[in-house]
């Protein structure tokens, strides 16, 4: 229940910029995501809000308040807010219920009240019958939700996490990911979320910031990134897709490698860069956008995924399952485009090859 | 803007700290250079260039270099296995051996090297003429009094230091680390080579700079069994210096004295550089299981090896010590006529003053560790745990400190700490502990220091963003994941302060009186059985003391 | 009766010169003509005790303040000269600080730069080291009255006296050896190569009377002697060690201190044995200094002169003897336990320079090392 302002905060060690100047105000209650790969930034950034790191530039404000800002600085322990760190910070000799009682220990609240609270939380992570284990007791899982319930037991403001799901196996990962969306919706409280799984960006959060090399590439709504990603790293590392470079001119691109023509009506012209998403794609005996040869099929249950060779390039295509039964491996086949994307080609980045 | 400033008690602690090894540490040794280059009342180098241009000087300088080196080369290569095997593995015993191979620190090293020149002297040593009649050799086998000599009985001293170095952090490893590698393929052995040792690089290296720094600016050893064989040491050469009594001896003493800091500057320096960025955390906040490695076949066969290896560079020179107390002439069999005596146990147990110096060794020495451990644990968390500019100088100073030699330290406290300065410390019990410090700290800045990093920040941060403050934070989330360090550390620390000679026998005064000094009195008084005695008694009473601390804190105290 | 002699001798003496240094003017004929009266008055023991009494005025129990005083000597005699100090002195709070030679002229060397001693009286090292800190100005004058029955050099202005007297002998263990196996020379004990690597003694470096012996054998065998003895592998090591060496047979002779080894005799029953070097005995007397008033601690320089002046009597000679050490007055007629009279040894000494120890101290050190401790 906080609103977080940040103003120009950048943040540099040494010489090395790790984080270029930021702004931006996070609502109450919203779910922010910062999502990049690693070393881009996006836990310094989250830090900085905690207080374990100074802006070099810049002022954060929580509530209106500074706690981060020229002359002005709150320690972490001060700014009341639960935070779950990568690797769980569980304290090794403290018992669960203490470890989670440790905040409100801290604040001195009377034994019955954290009692009460302790339990109370232990009940939304799911940990009533681990209360007296020792964390070497635990599986991972059980432990990253003893820190969730230790960040959560104090009733933060704001609640911070860094990659708290990267330590976990997917069955595990998908339930928390709801688990945390819940619990955060039933209290209402901000949340800023640290990630590199762009799933878990997609599924929990309100706005979503994508960063690399310490620069916001984009911010917004998942379905908005998703759909509208503002450049090729964007596009990339959310979803899968296809980088093709060419030629526009004249309402039509050529596909440099492949050495056939799409349609396009946009503004962009000279060399370009084609982004295609692998499930922007179908594939039919007869005639289609582009015609190329199936180079191989896999059959994963709900799809075929398919590499389609137009000579020198390789395109990666989802296909319907039931295709799998009408083609044949090294057959021709049509190639239907519903949509593709459009990007200047600067030749600074490569990022033409296709991603997984 | 609502300005608010937080007052942060960590800075004032670390400052604190800081003034405190400013004034007492870095003040009187900043003072012994300045004399050694302003001994004419202008800068000059003279005296430096008079001491460095004798080569008996440059001999010592070598023999320091390559005796501490060697003793840390095998110091280390003997912990290491020592540590994985009873640290990490199903061997036979281990808790019994963990304590023997520690119990050479409790000894005085000039009582145990005199154990060692009565087993392996060249003419008549026991252990010599045994292995002689035992295999019928011409000679003797092993002559004492060279440097593989030397270099064996420091390693014998000094490899402690390493082992509880490495066994602390072994301790704390994270065993997935390992399994990941069996599971990979690799044998235990393999697996030891390629990542138990990679893994513990950084305890390694602080190990081995524990030992070097140690065997470095020993006196003892070198003297009782360098000396007669004409191998001479930087220390052995600054206390003849020293002993001169003169201010220019001095002076010469001091100009010798800067170089053994200035090794300790370069090895800490190269340790650094060395061990960089290779700090891994091997304690996240994933809590493990601590796993052992079942040795099978080898089990009983490794188990006799360590009970040889225990045999020899234990068990031994403690019997030959304890026979040594109980002996009238050390030229016959103890059990000859009228050879076997109490009367030297009678002497210290009877001398009056006996009670009232263990009091005040006591007293100085938990002083020491403890005031030690407070600057250690403050001065680790200034390198480990903030990015202060010149967070490592401390650790520098406390590894200068432990590398300049005792007498230097005495000496230089005494000028310094008498008055002269408007601080007079000097016939206190404060300036005795203050000289433990100095030269002692540098076991607990190490143990504190691996272990700090061996705890992952995001532990403490955990409880700083539960709101605890810094001082809360350490008492509830650092020092318990320590514990068993600061143990060690004190315990490191307290042993040689306990027993110490050479700096007591400068500084106590009447009422101060230590157990060194007794000690050095009974050496000096041709009594090399009274000393013994006294030696035996204190680690008597150290291992009892070490047993019923074990058996009432269940096994989490020992050392 | 001896005994009684003595001390109804020494007390009267004593209270004779407390008198003088209490005066402005002391001189010696009233000191001797008291000392005489004393003699007489002893002879009849009720009439000494008389005479003591009768002295009231200058009475050691007017002595009072606190004194501390450096020392190298044993801790056992210490132990009881402190008693004995207590009960002729009993106003006064007499504090001894043990310490080998070494460690206690390092020790004064620090306190000296820092401006000021821990003590006021030293009784430590040898006459160079006394011609070292007369020259450095630390020291106090002393006028000692009996200087006649001294039979050692002392300082004219009364810097400094001897007050015990070591002597560097040779020393052997008849279990191991015979003493006619071995050369009974000083000069044999360089030279025997059969004793090659089997011989040890002190270190001229941090032991004042292995510095005075070795100067001492300069003058009497020049620096040959010293080329021999780097090539016989002698041991540079402390008393204690070379003993141990000795009982275990690991040497065959040592160049020692007497003390060490007549201790070792009567504690023990060690049947080690003292050889006299028949090229004479390096005869080293230790000296007794009082601190002046710029350096000492507790300025109190009276109360100095009167313990100064017992241990120079018969009575404090007493507890030097017993420690194993020789008398330095000529009328004292023991000698310690198990040694030959001193009279014997004083036939045949062989002469230290002093005012050359303390002036060649640096050049004859380099030349001890060149030749012995650096290795061949």
């Amino acid at each position: 229940m906080s609103v977080i302002t940040i103003r120009g905060v950048s943040k540099a060690f040494g010489k090395v910029v790790v984080l270029k100047e930021f702004t931006d105000e996070f609502q109450d209650g919203e779910f922010i995501t910062f999502l990049g790969p690693s070393g881009c930034g996006k836990t310094t950034m989250l830090r900085m809000i905690a207080g374990f790191e100074k802006p070099t530039s810049g002022e954060i404000l929580i509530d209106g308040k500074p706690v981060s800002a020229p002359g002005v600085f709150v320690p972490p322990e001060k700014r009341e807010i639960g935070m779950v760190f990568q690797s769980y910070a569980v304290w090794p000799h403290m018992n669960v219920f203490d470890n989670v009682a440790y905040p409100l220990k801290i604040k001195k609240m009377p034994k019955a009240e954290i009692q009460k609270k302790v339990t109370a939380i232990l009940e939304v992570v799911h940990l009533s019958q681990y209360a007296d284990r020792m964390p070497s007791q635990l599986s991972g899982g059980q432990q990253q939700r003893v820190a969730l319930g230790r960040a959560l037991v104090a009733e933060p403001k704001l609640l911070l996490l860094d990659e708290p799901l990267s330590n976990l196996d997917a069955k595990l990962r998908e339930s928390m990911r709801y688990e945390i969306k819940e619990i955060q919706r039933k209290l209402g409280i901000t949340v800023v979320y640290v990630t590199h799984d762009q799933v878990e960006a997609m599924t929990m959060s309100d706005r979503v910031f994508i960063i690399n090399r310490g620069v916001i590439q984009q911010m917004g709504s998942p379905i908005d990134i998703y759909r509208h990603p503002a450049n090729q790293f964007v596009a990339d590392f959310v979803g899968k897709v296809n980088f093709v470079k060419g030629t526009s001119a004249n309402g039509k691109i050529h596909l440099k490698g492949v050495d056939q023509w799409l349609d396009y009506d946009g503004p962009l012209s000279g060399d370009v860069v084609v982004a295609i998403r692998p499930e922007n794609m179908k594939l039919t005996e007869a005639e289609g956008h582009l015609k190329g040869t199936l180079s191989s099929m896999f059959y994963l249950g709900d799809v075929n995924d398919c590499q389609v060779s137009f000579g020198d390039v390789t395109l990666r295509v989802t296909a319907e399952s039931h295709t799998y039964d009408k083609l044949t491996q090294g057959s021709e086949v049509g190639v239907v485009i519903s949509d593709f994307l459009v990007y200047e080609d600067d030749g600074t980045d490569d990022y033409s090859k296709i991603l997984t | 803007m609502e300005k608010k400033v937080y007052f942060d008690i960590k800075w004032v602690v670390i400052l604190a700290i800081v003034g405190f090894l400013l004034i007492f540490q870095v003040f009187p040794l900043l003072y012994l250079v300045y004399r050694s280059f302003f001994s004419s009342g202008s800068f000059s180098l003279e005296g430096l260039k008079r001491i460095y241009s004798y080569p008996l000087n440059w001999l010592c300088l070598k023999n320091t270099i390559i005796t501490a080196g060697l003793a840390m080369i095998f110091g280390v290569i003997l912990a290491f296995p020592l540590a994985w095997l009873v640290g990490r593995t199903n061997l036979y015993g281990k808790k019994f051996f963990r304590t023997l191979f520690v119990t050479t620190y409790m000894v005085p090293p000039y009582v145990g090297a005199m154990a060692w020149l009565r087993l392996l002297n060249p003419s008549v040593g026991t252990l010599n003429v045994f292995i002689q009649n035992l295999f019928h050799l011409e000679s003797t086998p092993f002559n004492i009094y060279s440097v593989g000599g030397l270099v064996w009985v420091l390693t014998t001293f000094y490899y402690p230091y390493a082992f509880i170095t490495i066994s602390r952090a072994m301790e704390k490893m994270d065993p997935s680390l390992e399994e990941a590698s069996r599971i990979s393929g690799a044998s235990p052995l393999k697996t030891v080579f390629t990542v138990t040792l990679p893994l513990m690089f950084p305890s390694i290296v602080a190990a081995a700079l524990l030992v070097f720094v140690a065997a470095a600016s020993c006196y003892g050893i070198p003297s009782i069994i360098g000396a007669p064989g004409q191998i001479y040491t930087v220390t052995t050469r600054i206390v003849d210096y020293v002993y001169i009594g003169s201010q220019e001896g001095l002076t010469d003493a001091t100009n010798l004295a800067v170089f053994l800091m200035a090794i300790a500057l370069i090895i800490l320096y190269i340790s650094n550089f060395v061990v960089g960025k290779k700090e891994y955390i091997t304690v996240s906040g994933k809590s493990t299981r601590p796993n052992i490695v079942d040795l099978g076949k080898w089990r009983i066969p490794i188990t006799l090896l360590v009970c040889c290896f225990a045999l020899i560079v234990v068990i031994i020179p403690f019997f030959s010590v304890v026979t040594t107390s109980f002996t009238v002439n050390m030229g016959k069999s103890l059990f000859a006529p009228g050879n076997l005596t109490t009367k030297y146990w009678h002497t210290i147990t009877s001398r009056k003053s006996i009670l009232g110096s263990a009091k005040n060794s006591l007293i100085s020495a938990v002083w020491a560790a403890s005031l030690g451990m407070v600057v250690c644990l403050i001065m680790a968390y200034l390198l480990k745990r903030t990015t202060v500019r010149g967070k490592q100088i401390p650790d520098f100073l406390i590894t200068v400190g432990s590398g300049t030699p005792s007498v230097v330290i005495a000496l230089a406290l005494i000028m310094t700490m008498s008055g002269k300065f408007g601080i007079n410390i000097y016939n206190t019990m404060m300036i005795m502990v203050v000289a433990y410090m100095i030269k002692y700290m540098l076991m607990g800045m190490r143990t504190v220091v691996s272990a700090f990093s061996q705890v992952s920040p995001s532990l403490e941060e955990a409880a700083q963003i539960s709101g605890a403050g810094w001082l809360r934070r350490l008492k509830d989330v650092l020092f318990p994941l320590i514990v068993p360090s600061i143990v060690a550390g004190w315990f490191l620390i307290f042993m040689p302060c306990f027993y110490e000679l050479t700096m007591s026998n400068l500084l106590y005064s009447t009422d101060t009186k230590t157990l060194g000094v007794e000690l050095f009195t009974y050496q000096t008084y041709h009594s090399q059985q009274t000393a013994s005695a006294l030696a035996t008694a204190i680690l008597v009473v150290v291992i009892v003391l070490n047993v019923v601390m074990d058996k009432l804190t269940k096994g989490k105290f020992s050392i | 009766m001896k005994k009684k002699l003595l001390a109804a001798t020494l007390c009267a003496a004593m209270t004779a010169m407390t008198a003088c240094s209490g005066g402005s003017s002391g001189t010696s004929t009233t000191a001797a003509a008291t000392t005489a009266a004393a003699t007489q008055a002893a002879a009849a023991e009720t009439e000494a005790a008389a005479a003591e009494e009768a002295s009231g005025t200058i009475n050691p129990e007017d002595v009072t303040g606190k004194v501390m005083i450096y020392t190298s000597m044993y801790e056992d005699i210490i132990e009881a000269m402190d008693e004995k100090l207590e009960e002729v002195f009993p106003n006064a709070d007499i504090e001894f600080f043990y310490g080998g030679t070494g460690t206690l002229q390092s020790k004064v060397a620090a306190e000296l730069d820092a401006g000021k001693l821990g003590c006021d009286m030293l009784m430590v090292a040898e006459p160079a080291y006394s011609l070292e800190l007369k020259e450095a100005g630390v020291l106090f004058p002393h006028e000692f009255a009996e200087t006649d029955k001294l039979l050692f050099e002392y300082d004219e202005e009364g810097y400094w006296y001897p007050v015990r007297v070591c002597n560097m002998v040779l020393a052997y263990n008849p279990e191991k050896v015979s003493k006619d196996s071995i050369p009974n020379t000083l000069e044999g004990f360089a030279t025997d190569t059969s004793l090659k690597g089997k011989i040890s003694m002190s270190n001229p470096l941090t032991s004042g009377t292995a510095y005075a012996s070795i100067v001492a054998l300069l003058d009497a065998y020049g620096e040959d002697y010293f080329a021999s003895l780097g090539q016989q592998e002698v041991a540079i090591e402390s008393g204690s060690v070379a003993l141990t060496k000795l009982e275990t047979g690991e040497c065959s002779e040592i160049m020692i201190l007497e003390e060490s080894v007549l201790k070792k005799r009567e504690e023990e029953g060690s049947l080690l044995e003292v050889i006299y070097p028949t090229d004479g005995t390096i005869t080293i007397p230790s000296t007794i200094m009082i601190v002046n008033d710029d350096y000492n601690s507790n300025a109190n320089t009276a109360a100095c002169e009167a313990i100064e002046d017992w241990f120079l009597s018969s009575e404090g000679q007493k507890y030097i003897v017993s420690g194993w050490m020789h008398s330095v007055r000529s009328d004292y007629p023991d000698a310690p336990y198990d040694a030959i009279p001193t009279k014997e040894i004083l036939e045949n000494v062989m002469p230290v320079d002093w005012e050359k120890c303390f002036h060649e101290r640096e050049d004859i050190r380099t030349m001890f090392q060149e030749n012995v401790t650096v290795p061949q």
